[in-house]
């Protein structure tokens, strides 16, 4: 059998010690690295390619949720927290693994067995992982903050530089002053969770800040067209228009 | 409740000394008005006030078998005009008997008496209604007493109730994660495992001493709160710098208990938790008149996007020095250029 590749994220030194003490008695499996936050775990993730990833939760400036949003390709999570009583809510709703510390090396095997089975089928564990995020999608209320991923390196969007979002197949368009990102998620997601006084859904493809609008002007019959500050000209569905009218009222 | 006048020797006499007043007046209006001789006019007085002195002491009983709150209005009003008709008859039946039987009065001052029965029964029952208005009054005012020092008592409860939620408030996240690295230190590093978990054991014992008193010596604190930092330190390693400043003329001064506790554990969730590089905490602290100043600081990741709100327990310190000093502006925070500070005021008690 293959050597399993096994990647540990955690931002405490001992927390981590732990876990490559306990992985000595599983010869199956291969360290490929360690790392301390989100941002060395998403390049080391894309470099190494691990099969399994021990994932905590609480991490600076991005938790482990977020890191794993930001994966197109998912390993085999088990996730590791303390106490965190939202997080643990999600966990036992969604069926997904975790460890919650201190645990001991019988635990610790437990978990390994478990990922050595999903490994060969994942079926189970893709299923517990998506409900783990839509469960946690779900609990957010009004987004602050976006993180995004370019190439290797991750960023945070704090919404208030928000100015518009566009949809692009199977990616959101996010537009700042200072450039545009690619975020994985559906525009129904946005329309969802943006505070709904500050920005509007115009269009199947347009969410736009409402203090960003210039203009909005009748194009056609019955038909309009909005102007942002910076010159864009967007079109305007009929129930965005209606949207529109009643947030300007 | 007690009787108010057979439970109490001096309202009794005063009680009995206002019927003697009545009866006397009565005789004298007597005397003036309907030319009675003295005599007969102060023992008319004093056989109808004496009897209905001694029958007012027994309305007690009456009010107070009504005066519970599951008694209707009505019925209230029917026991209570029943009981008027009856003891007024009762009342100016046995003074004419006594009156006319015992004493020897003559014919023209039975007639006389004869003449008024009426308007003594009328005066009996208005009698009735001013003496069990006064016991209402009494039980009234018993009772506003007595919900006043309830109330009085529950707020104390409630405050004290409320400091104690205040004081304890140690983060079971750091609990669970540094029992984590007591396990880390066991596989690796038994020696050090013995000195974390000393630690661990001495600052958990302080803080749960501390949540039954009110007042710790700022050298307990700052003690208690060098532990703390120590066990972080285990967790993050070089992440944490701490420097720490105050006289020795300070240490001794009494501050509220683990008050500083949240301050620190803000700066290493919303520093050290947050940040990718090394974290400096700094406090220090002076004495400034009338008040101990204490100020903790700690360095800011510039690219700090903050994930949570301002924390709960900076705000329960706040809470907590108004309700125990009486006073606003005793807690301060700032953020500026990299640094997060809070100040806190504490006035110095000169024992």
């Amino acid at each position: 059998m293959a050597e399993i590749r096994v990647l540990i994220v955690d931002d405490e030194e001992p927390a981590r010690l732990v876990i490559k003490k306990y992985l000595q008695s599983h010869s199956d499996m291969v360290l490929v690295g360690e790392c301390s936050n989100g941002f060395e775990a998403l390049k080391r993730i894309q470099q190494a390619q691990p099969d399994i990833i021990f994932l905590d939760i609480q991490m600076p400036k991005i938790s482990g949720f977020e890191l794993l949003e930001l994966l197109d390709e998912k390993p085999v999570i088990i996730f590791s927290t303390a106490f965190d009583q939202y997080a643990l809510k999600a966990f036992e709703a969604s069926a997904a693994d975790y460890l919650l510390k201190p645990y001991s090396q019988e635990r610790f095997a437990e978990a390994m067995n478990r990922a050595r089975l999903f490994l060969l089928d994942r079926t189970e564990h893709d299923q517990a992982l998506n409900s783990l995020v839509l469960r946690r999608e779900q609990e957010t209320e009004y987004l602050s903050r976006i993180i995004v991923k370019d190439g290797s390196k991750i960023q945070i969007l704090p919404v208030e530089k928000l100015l518009r979002l566009e949809a692009q197949d199977d990616y959101v368009m996010l537009f700042t002053e200072h450039g545009t990102s690619l975020k994985k998620k559906t525009m129904k997601f946005f329309e969802q969770h943006l505070d709904s006084k500050e920005f509007v859904r115009i269009h199947r493809s347009h969410i736009i800040r409402i203090s960003f609008i210039r203009q909005i002007e009748l194009f056609g019959k019955e038909s309009y067209k909005v102007t942002l500050k910076d010159g864009t000209r967007l079109p305007v569905s009929k129930s965005g228009h209606a949207r529109l009218k009643q947030m300007l009222e | 409740m007690m009787h108010p006048l057979l439970g109490n020797r001096s309202y009794l006499n005063i009680y009995f000394a206002a019927w003697l007043v009545l009866a006397a007046a009565q005789a004298v209006i007597l005397v003036f008005t309907q030319e009675l001789a003295w005599g007969l006019a102060l023992l008319d007085g004093l056989t109808f006030n004496t009897m209905y002195a001694a029958l007012g002491v027994s309305y007690w009983f009456m009010v107070k078998a009504l005066a519970g709150d599951n008694v209707s209005f009505l019925r209230t009003v029917e026991n209570h005009g029943f009981a008027a008709l009856a003891t007024s008859l009762l009342w100016i039946g046995a003074g004419y008997v006594i009156l006319t039987h015992v004493f020897s009065p003559g014919r023209e001052y039975v007639a006389f008496l004869k003449a008024t029965l009426v308007w003594r029964g009328l005066i009996g029952i208005l009698n009735y209604f001013i003496t069990i208005s006064l016991y209402h009054l009494y039980i009234l005012s018993v009772r506003l007493r007595q919900r006043a020092v309830k109330e009085a008592e529950l707020k104390t409860l409630v405050k004290e109730a409320e400091l104690r939620s205040l004081r304890f408030q140690v983060n079971p996240h750091f609990i669970f994660n540094s029992l984590n690295s007591v396990n880390s230190l066991t596989l690796t590093n038994p020696e050090k495992a013995g000195e974390m978990t000393v630690k661990l054991g001495n600052f958990l014992r302080y803080t749960l001493a501390k949540g039954d008193q009110k007042t710790s010596l700022l050298r307990e604190e700052l003690d208690s709160m060098r532990l703390y930092l120590d066990i972080e330190k285990v967790r993050f390693g070089d992440k944490i710098e701490y420097d720490e400043r105050c006289p020795e003329s300070c240490r001794s001064m009494k501050i509220p208990g683990m008050i500083l506790q949240p301050l620190f554990e803000n700066a290493i969730k919303h520093g050290v938790y947050e940040s990718l590089t090394p974290v400096k905490i700094r406090f220090d602290c002076q004495r400034d008149g009338d008040f101990l100043k204490m100020r903790l600081q700690n360095s800011l990741d510039d690219e700090n996007i903050q994930r949570t709100g301002a924390g709960i327990g900076l705000k329960n310190v706040r809470d907590r020095l108004e309700r125990m000093y009486g006073m606003k502006n005793l807690f301060a925070i700032e953020k500026t250029d990299g640094y997060f500070t809070v100040r806190l005021f504490i006035p110095v008690k000169e024992t």
